[in-house]
């Protein structure tokens, strides 16, 4: 795939307008990734209502692939129980890493990342911010654990 | 100590022209001999401007290595037979022809190493865990890759000592006036890179090491930047170790060179032990065979120094003095038509004087990698990332940044090409 073909459409808008960017003022969870290869910056912030996502906000420094990429994410997490977005970081997560695997329909709004699968050396660039929600889900079920497990 | 003082480099080019005495290079010669420059990317020519990561391949290079492979492989002084003394004797052709080209009083001061990384661990392992101790210092500068950064660290860790930078002026450059007050009677090693990988800066070294030596410092100096590009004397000099990679210096992977001075290597005890590195082994001792041997435990990379030697051979016949100047002129151009763009962010020194083949640069308001990915459609291969130099980027106030090196084989269309494909970033990204 060519670059007028990435940077065009849906990712290119995100890139350029973030959705959801910037800091919550006393998040429930956060996290922070790193690109050690080209110190790409980002970190989230979660916000829960019970265990639904109500909000969540992302500051990137880092490329336009990897902005766009949080960018959508943002939108895809807001309103998803924590379950529910885990299993889609999960299922997006495969198809980005197999090149002929099926786009499956719970990707339909992520798929214009998935053009992406062909240059390896993005695949970082598009994951960055779901490792930094992977890390979230991990803090979401220690404390889980804790509540429910008797004292 | 790092100050977190940002640095905003001038962006104005002086107009030194480069020495027009040293013989032109017959480029499409040159060329012809790199069988990888006829490839096609995207539908373009390659233009493979990343030679500060590595370099290409000629043919006798490639060559080199499949005869020995097809004619002469074994293993190294261990057998009787024909095949294992035509390894042998081709290893130490390499040693031979390292010491050549280091101007080193003899082979037996040039150590085989995996690479660069590979030599500044042995250093650090063999000769500065012994001979420093709590108290002392290591003087580094700010513009150091993390291969001549990271492992002092850890030794300073290791061993409680303190780890001092040398910071870079506004031009990138170091200033010997800092130097001298950074020096202290603890200071007991100096390490420093003679050409940096990301700012191009050509350091200062011999007057380093005088400095250094008059208060009983020792200096390591990193060469892998430089080794191709400018003529080294390890004697003129006067250093005590020197380093670098054979892939940088258009040979092979997997073969690098720690040189040490003799009264130095004196001092080293060996860091990796095993076959090969010994003269004598009992049942609860063993005895370590002399010279650099002692520091080559293992089977160590034949093929590929048969490689090396190939490589140093064209360097030399290809001479430095037209290298220099085909890469001064090639880099002249693209700081001054990058510096025509005033989107374009330069960094490191104004004046060739003081720069080699190696240009780093931000297009304000994209990111490097995007626009690295966009100059790839163009078939132009630069790198873009913190090129291993994290300590210098954040001194910059920058995360990353675009990285162009020249190597004896690029053209001006190359460098123009460039250029101009740098309006295409701007019409996809700005
Ligand atoms: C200045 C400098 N030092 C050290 C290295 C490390 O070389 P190697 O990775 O071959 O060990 C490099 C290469 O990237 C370099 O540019």
């Amino acid at each position: 795939m060519s670059s007028e073909e990435i940077y065009k459409g849906v990712i290119l808008d995100h890139a350029r307008h973030p959705r959801n960017r910037g800091n919550l003022e006393d998040p429930d969870f956060e996290a922070k990734a790193y690109n050690p290869l080209c110190g790409d910056e980002l970190v989230l912030h979660l916000r829960l209502k019970q265990d639904l996502i109500e909000d969540c906000r992302t500051l990137v420094r880092g490329c336009s692939i990897c902005q766009a990429s949080a960018s959508m994410m943002s939108e895809e997490l807001k309103g998803k129980s924590m379950e529910n977005a885990a299993a889609l970081s999960g299922i997006f997560k495969k198809v980005l890493h197999q090149k002929d695997s099926e786009d499956s329909e719970t990707l339909e709004n992520l798929r214009p990342l998935m053009n992406l699968r062909s240059h390896k050396s993005r695949i970082k660039c598009v994951s960055l911010a779901w490792n930094a929600f992977d890390e979230c889900v991990e803090k979401f079920h220690e404390t889980t654990e804790k509540t429910t497990t008797p004292s | 100590m790092l100050s977190e003082e940002t640095v905003v480099l001038d962006q104005s080019v002086s107009n030194s022209s480069p020495d027009s005495r040293s013989p032109q290079l017959d480029l499409s010669q040159i060329r012809n001999r790199f069988p990888i420059l006829s490839r096609e990317i995207h539908g373009h020519p390659l233009a493979f401007l990343d030679n500060a990561s590595t370099t290409q391949k000629p043919d006798s290079v490639i060559q080199a290595m499949v005869d020995f492979f097809q004619q002469s492989n074994s293993n190294v002084s261990r057998g009787v037979y024909t095949l294992a003394e035509e390894a042998t004797e081709n290893y130490e052709e390499a040693r031979k022809t390292v010491a050549k080209l280091l101007n080193a009083v003899s082979e037996d001061e040039v150590i085989f190493t995996s690479g660069t990384t590979a030599a500044v661990n042995l250093v650090a392992q063999s000769w500065a865990s012994q001979q420093l101790k709590a108290g002392d210092r290591i003087l580094v500068t700010e513009m150091e890759h993390h291969s001549n950064l990271v492992p002092w660290q850890q030794l300073c860790k290791q061993l409680g000592i303190e780890l001092d930078y040398w910071t870079i002026d506004r031009e990138g450059c170091l200033d010997l006036e800092e130097l001298n007050q950074l020096l202290s009677e603890n200071t007991k090693l100096v390490a420093m890179t003679a050409i940096s990988n990301v700012l191009g800066s050509i350091n200062p070294v011999g007057e380093v090491v005088k400095r250094a030596h008059s208060i009983g410092a020792a200096v390591f100096v990193d060469a892998a930047q430089a080794v191709a590009r400018m003529p080294i004397d390890v004697q003129k000099w006067d250093c005590d170790f020197l380093a670098f990679s054979g892939h940088k210096l258009y040979g092979p992977t997997g073969i690098g060179v720690l040189w040490v001075k003799q009264e130095q290597m004196q001092k080293m005890s060996p860091w990796q032990t095993g076959g090969g590195m010994i003269s004598k082994v009992d049942r609860q001792e063993s005895h370590w065979a002399s010279g650099p041997a002692k520091f080559e435990a293992g089977t160590p990379p034949v093929a590929q120094a048969a490689g090396l030697t190939a490589a140093i051979d064209f360097i030399l016949e290809t001479g430095f003095d037209s290298i220099t100047r085909h890469e001064t002129e090639l880099t002249q151009i693209c700081l001054d038509k990058l510096q025509s763009e005033t989107d374009v962010e330069i960094y490191g020194p104004t004046s060739m004087e003081s720069r080699a083949g190696v240009v780093a640069f931000n297009l304000r308001g994209v990111h490097p990698h995007d626009v690295a990915q966009v100059l790839n459609e163009s078939g132009i291969a630069v790198r873009a990332g913190h090129h291993c130099t994290q300590v210098l980027h954040s001194k910059l106030g920058l995360q990353a940044s675009v990285r162009l090196s020249v190597g004896v084989y690029n053209t001006e269309e190359e460098i123009l090409r460039l250029v101009t494909s740098l309006q295409h970033v701007r019409d996809l990204l700005k």
